[in-house]
């Protein structure tokens, strides 16, 4: 929980119908944070938004605001503004009416809504298109006329939902940064809705990992990036290749057992806390280096053994495809080793991520990690 | 040239339909209101149609256009109440209910209006039954009061169903960013909504329009009387006294108020595509 908590969920749960979108989740914010709620499509983060903005009402839980409970608070008392997908701007008005709609609502004069648009205008860089319609501007320019119309209300809090991702890629790097900059330079409290990894780890202080509408992780984004608590948190931070080891732990240490890939190695447990047996192991392509089959390891690093079956150049790197054991990895390096050639494959320790196997692990286990995505029932006894 | 024959054969049904059955009526009516006795051409028609019928030109227009606006408020109410509301069982029913009208017919609503403003009729037994007014004051609404409840009653579902799809299509984000930003829902209904389903509004009540023009059952049904409907007038020239050329005069004038709401619609179409 943050020191200054500004923005708290304490047990949301949601549904349309008899489908849960959201259950239990637990979210603190603090005042002038950026918060990414990352998370594949139809994992609940944008009913999740909608919730912050009253647009949705839970089914259980509260949503607090200022320490004050607004779970029944109708959208235009919250002082949140949302930034929309489709930007939602309206057609018939102008951008300058579009940006001074709020303020209209608000009962300000006229003069002083024109020199706040204004403002806002010369802030994002509209200058010159208050008395276009929105059918006349680019995209980007209607990303910024969404946001222009949001933050000439001075909300407290920005809700942001997926808003580049309706951008073409050159556009969306350097808005991303001018969002992030902006929300500084405000002070405001953000909360991004996306499901693009890097936007998340870019722009946020905090990313919240959300599966099946529960929250499986949060932390600063080296955080989640580097110790993901759980396989699919792993997964969707990029640690796509997955081999199965077992093996125990011994001390500080997790000794895994030499299996037909694989010689015999252990890695520091480093907090994370395994069962004896079957474990499953992740890592990213970056992570893995790539020597001749026979070179000694020397980083004291955990080695597959296996054949490259294809390599290709995506720039910057050459990537193999090597099949270990009966799975394929992928595995980056800066030369290429033809396909048929016997490689080892090492991963330092710290990058290799290991997660109990939730299948064949003894229920003891099951315990011993929260988070994790997968239910307690499904585990056999 | 076989291919341009062929082309010309295909639409050639079509096309004899709509000269047959459509232009050479109108045109012949055109016609006719110009004709005078004697077999000359004039403007007698036209001037006998407005000595005669002038209070009804004007009563004819009067009710067609406050029906029209009365049938736009009631339409935009139900759309907007099957896209705003948050009472889903009052949403429902509505939904359900609203359309009913559509699928009686207009000697019908004039049948079922006589007996309900009659002044011994329905409306008028219940309030009384009420006590909220006496016996003595209870008056018929059979006048142009009646004829208005009656085209009300039956073009807003109509209206009501165009626009309640039009606004049922239109991004709910655009509703919802204007909720974020404090906007009441009825400040939504006229400064979001509307607005964004305008043309089709227009549209319907266009057509309400037109149709309201040309409708005789309710007239003869509803008001018996003078000042009535144009309709009324161009049965009774043609029934009593075998008159077509005033028939056609005031059919005519019928349809120039006609073409004015159809170009007011083209006007609005071209400067929406612009």
């Amino acid at each position: 929980m943050q020191p200054d908590t500004f923005l708290e969920l304490d047990g949301i749960a949601c549904g349309y119908g008899k489908t849960r979108v959201l259950d239990d989740i637990d979210l603190a914010v603090g005042r002038g944070e950026f918060v990414a709620l990352l998370g594949s499509s139809g994992c609940g983060k944008t009913t999740l938004l909608r919730v912050l903005a009253g647009l949705v009402s839970p089914s259980a839980g509260k949503v607090m605001l200022r320490g004050e409970d607004v779970t029944d608070m109708p959208p235009d008392r919250r002082g949140v503004s949302m930034v929309f997908q489709s930007y939602a701007l309206w057609p018939h008005m102008t951008v300058a009416q579009n940006i001074g709609y709020g303020l209209r609502l608000r009962g300000v004069t006229k003069a002083e809504r024109a020199a706040r648009v204004d403002a806002i205008q010369s802030m994002l860089g509209l200058d010159g298109l208050g008395e276009r319609k929105p059918s006349a501007l680019s995209g980007g320019q209607r990303q910024r006329v969404a946001l222009g119309r949001a933050l000439a209300v001075d909300p407290e809090i920005l809700l942001l939902d997926e808003p580049l991702s309706n951008l073409d890629v050159r556009i969306r790097l350097s808005v991303r940064h001018e969002l992030r900059a902006l929300q500084r330079r405000l002070g405001i409290t953000a909360v991004h809705v996306t499901h693009d990894r890097e936007e998340a780890m870019v722009m946020a202080d905090r990313v919240v990992i959300l599966n099946a509408g529960r929250i499986v992780q949060q932390g600063s984004p080296e955080e989640v990036y580097n110790r993901p608590a759980s396989a699919f948190v792993a997964a969707f931070m990029g640690a796509e290749n997955v081999v199965q080891l077992a093996g125990a732990p011994v001390g500080g240490r997790f000794a895994i057992a030499a299996g037909p890939a694989n010689g015999e190695g252990s890695v520091p447990l480093a907090g994370r806390r395994l069962g004896a047996g079957a474990v499953e192991a992740r890592f990213r392509p970056e992570a893995a280096r790539i020597d001749e089959a026979g070179e000694p390891a020397d980083d004291g690093g955990f080695a597959f053994h296996g054949e490259v079956v294809a390599v290709s150049y995506p720039g910057g790197h050459w990537r193999h495809t090597i099949r270990v054991g009966e799975t394929e990895i992928l595995a980056d390096a800066g030369r290429a080793f033809p396909p048929g050639a016997r490689v080892a494959v090492h991963v330092a320790p710290d990058a290799l991520f290991l997660f109990d196997r939730p299948d064949i692990r003894p229920p003891v286990a099951q315990v011993s990690r929260q988070n994790s995505p997968i239910p307690a029932g499904k585990v056999p006894a | 040239m076989s291919r341009r024959f062929l082309g010309l054969a295909l639409v050639a049904p079509a096309l004899v339909v709509i000269v047959l059955f459509f232009i050479v009526p109108l045109v012949l009516s055109a016609v006719g209101a110009f004709r005078v006795e004697g077999g000359g051409f004039g403007l007698d028609n036209f001037v006998k149609s407005v000595d005669l019928y002038a209070p009804d030109i004007v009563f004819t227009v009067v009710i067609v256009a406050l029906s029209t606006v009365l049938t736009g408020l009631a339409a935009i109410a139900i759309g907007g109440y099957l896209t705003l509301g948050e009472n889903r069982t009052a949403v429902a029913i509505l939904r359900w209910l609203y359309r009913w009208p559509l699928f009686i017919p207009f000697i019908v609503v004039g049948q079922i209006l006589r007996t309900f403003l009659a002044k011994n009729g329905i409306m008028n037994n219940v309030a009384v039954g009420l006590g909220l007014i006496a016996p003595l004051d209870a008056q018929s609404f059979l006048d142009w009061r009646g004829i208005v409840i009656a085209f009300v009653w039956k073009q807003t579902p109509f209206v009501a169903l165009l626009v309640a799809g039009a606004m049922a299509s239109v991004n709910r984000e655009t509703i919802e960013a204007a909720r974020n930003l404090g906007a009441s829902r009825l400040r939504i209904l006229f400064e979001i909504l509307v607005p964004q389903v305008m043309m089709t509004v227009t549209v319907g009540l266009i057509l309400s329009f037109v149709t309201m023009l040309s409708v005789l059952s309710v007239p003869l049904m509803i008001n018996a009387q003078s000042p009535t409907m144009l309709t009324a007038d161009i049965a009774f020239r043609v029934n009593a006294y075998g008159d077509y050329g005033v028939a056609n005069a005031l059919g005519l004038i019928s349809l120039a108020f006609a073409a004015c709401v159809g170009w007011i619609y083209l006007r609005q179409s071209l400067k929406e595509r612009a």
